[in-house]
């Protein structure tokens, strides 16, 4: 393999740790084809606005068995949901961790840590969840992997009570974590899965993937907030496939670290399905969050939706870039897109790619992209009824937030989202 | 009350209001009537002191107090609420919750206790019921995706629970039919009380017949042209503004 050519000092730290992987077959192969390409740059399309080389500027060597890591059991207090959730997964650095979970009470769900000794509902899935073998992010994760944990919903149980998996990086350290979920709700199942990530103030990257299979007529609520470190660097991908009938409630919420590339695809592989894929933003300070969704209508019947509200303060930047492909047999196809940009600051930016690829006749599809500051008329209207400019513009925000958390089925999941934007406000109140 | 005297407005440097005089006492109802672009609405926003609406000439005194050195939020905990001819949409904030975080704010701006979810669920629903409007319209959005009659209703409903002492209502009846703005009249009427004034700006008499105003004027490029009793709208409503945009010429 030819690596001479212009490596970064990042890059040459990820060719460097090639022995870690030497032993696998699929973590050779994926290590390959990371470090074929290496980091990817903003002169590939998809990453013209978060150039991995500049912002990974220096080693950040994978930390593939991180031994034993020590962990002060407060951290996972950190999570939003603590005094909410009964079912908690907590992985560290990556790694899963029976002893510090809560482990799901229900017979209906299966846990099992990603490792050499999977079961074969867990081994026979893992890395099949991605058409996308070449994505930088998935590759390198692959390469690098930790471990992770596997959930298993079995066919037609319903778990009414939300999974969490607390994901925890406990050093603010130059290194590279990377954990793997996979999601697997069978035939007729339902499920709520939040993804939490918490992290130490310094920097390190974090790359997570996560892998969900949706079975026929089965549903899948996911949550994923990212409250990494604040200088973190957090990578992560979602792939989900929808069978027959399937239904994907998504929310991504990004309040946490210094830059945030986030990349969902979603495939509708089964008629009738059914995908809503929300997401907010709370960025101050210099964060860069940079969303990335393709979402392919393969086969008929199946709808999607994508809202997106991204708050942006100080010199902060948000990005959101939605794809949505109609394949030819794919007809009647109903799939809107929408994102939105609230601008607290003149040195905010918000960029939106809103992208349609269809290629059946008889589709309904659409997309809407805007950008602003609060609206004046609104914040009028509010002080006329007695509420005071702050309170009047913080409510406004947060209600330009909740848009987002609509869809959230748990009455206290979603409260505690809305408290999560509004202190997220205070702060800027106060400062 | 409120009295003003010779105020003289602009907005984006074009003057509007140029010099009106109008003295309301508690338990008053006063119509303000006048063609279009004759300074209604801007009267209106600024007595709620919109932006952009700049005083150039004259003083508003409101029990005593500058009420141009006010906020808009501080002018409303001493009681000054203005229906809007355009109810604004808020998406994501639900009604209910609307009016619980304004009337707890004005309570508090007052130096009143706040009131506990009960005590105002309580207050809420009673409102509602007299004004016939389905508690379901309270879970919804403020104004989202409401027809203009319930808007107008929404609005009367905030007047119910705010309790304010001086009611601006900019041309509540624009928009409605006559059995919405029976409603609405009715509302307003049964707010009427010795200790409250209001000012309703209108276009037409129409609304007059249900809303018996005490006093009615006729505004004509920026001033009070004429001031009778409630039979000076049955005039304008013969004659039509022609006569009276003469008379201010």
């Amino acid at each position: 393999m030819n690596v001479a050519v212009n490596r970064t000092p990042a890059e040459a730290a990820y060719i460097g740790a090639g022995a870690l992987v030497a032993s696998d077959r699929k973590r050779r192969e994926a290590y390959e084809q990371f470090i074929a390409k290496g980091l990817p740059h903003r002169r590939m399309e998809d990453w013209r606005w978060t150039d991995l080389r500049q912002i990974i500027n220096t080693a950040f060597p994978p930390a593939l068995a991180p031994s034993a890591p020590v962990m002060d059991k407060n951290l996972i207090a950190q999570s939003p949901f603590y005094s909410i959730v009964r079912a908690r997964l907590v992985l560290v650095d990556g790694l899963f961790m029976p002893g510090l979970s809560t482990l799901p009470a229900s017979g209906e769900v299966e846990i099992a840590s990603i490792s050499d000794m999977m079961p074969p509902w867990l081994s026979g899935v893992l890395g099949t969840g991605s058409g996308h073998a070449d994505d930088p992010i998935l590759s390198m994760n692959t390469a690098f992997m930790a471990g992770g944990v596997g959930i298993r919903i079995a066919a037609a149980a319903t778990v009414e009570t939300p999974i969490e998996i607390v994901s925890i990086v406990t050093k603010g350290e130059p290194r590279t974590l990377a954990g793997r979920v996979v999601l697997v709700v069978e035939d007729g199942a339902s499920a709520a899965i939040i993804e939490t990530h918490l992290g130490a103030p310094g920097a390190y990257v974090n790359s997570s993937v996560t892998e969900a299979f949706v079975g026929a007529n089965a549903r899948l609520d996911r949550l994923k907030v990212q409250l990494d470190g604040e200088q973190a660097i957090h990578l992560a991908n979602c792939h989900v496939q929808l069978k027959e009938g399937a239904i994907l409630r998504d929310c991504t919420v990004t309040q946490g670290g210094a830059t945030t590339r986030q990349q969902g695809f979603i495939t509708f592989a089964g008629s009738h399905a059914d995908a809503k894929i929300a997401g907010a933003y709370l960025l101050r300070g210099k964060q860069h969050c940079d969303t990335r969704l393709v979402v392919d209508h393969r086969v008929p019947n199946c709808i999607s939706r994508e809202v997106f509200k991204c708050i942006i303060d100080e010199a902060a930047r948000g990005i959101f870039q939605g794809k949505v492909i109609v394949q030819r047999d794919a007809q009647k196809t109903d799939g809107k897109q929408s994102s939105h940009g609230l601008l607290l600051s003149p040195t905010a930016e918000f960029d939106a790619k809103p992208e349609l690829e269809i290629y059946a006749d008889d589709v309904v599809c659409g997309h809407g992209a805007t950008a602003g500051d609060l609206d004046e008329d609104l914040v009028f209207y509010l002080r006329t009824r007695g509420i005071p400019l702050r309170e009047a513009r913080a409510l406004l925000v947060s209600a330009f937030a909740a848009e987002a958390f609509e869809d959230i089925a748990h009455d206290q999941i979603r409260d505690r989202l809305e408290q999560l934007s509004r202190e997220w406000l205070q702060r800027r109140i106060e400062q | 009350m409120l009295k003003i005297e010779n105020l003289h407005a602009s907005v984006v440097g074009r003057d509007i209001l140029n010099g009106v005089d109008l003295e309301v006492r508690p338990g008053e109802v006063h119509a303000i009537m006048g063609p279009n672009g004759s300074g209604k609405s801007t009267l209106a926003y600024v007595l709620a002191g919109r932006e952009g609406y700049d005083v150039t000439e004259g003083a508003v005194t409101y029990n005593g107090e500058n009420l141009l050195e006010l906020e808009p939020d501080e002018r409303a905990a001493r009681g000054l609420f203005l229906a809007f001819q355009y109810p604004i949409e808020i998406p994501g904030v639900v009604t209910v919750q609307f009016l619980k975080v304004a009337l707890n704010a004005q309570r508090k701006a007052r130096g009143e206790s706040e009131l506990s979810t009960p005590d105002f669920m309580r207050l809420v629903r009673d409102r509602a019921n007299k004004l016939r409007i389905d508690p379901e319209m309270l879970k919804r959005p403020v104004n989202v995706g409401f027809s203009g009659g319930e808007k107008k209703r929404a609005e009367i409903l905030q007047m119910a629970v705010l309790e304010p002492a001086l009611c601006v209502l900019d041309e509540t009846d624009s928009g409605l039919d006559i059995d919405a703005l029976r409603v609405v009249a009715d509302g307003v009427n049964a707010l009427r009380s010795p200790k409250r004034a209001m000012i309703v700006i209108t276009h037409y008499q129409r609304l007059l017949e249900y809303i018996v105003p005490d006093r009615v004027h006729v505004l004509s490029k920026g001033r009070i042209v004429k001031s009778g009793d409630k039979s000076l709208a049955l005039e304008l409503e013969e004659k039509g503004y022609a006569n009276f945009e003469r008379d201010a010429a």
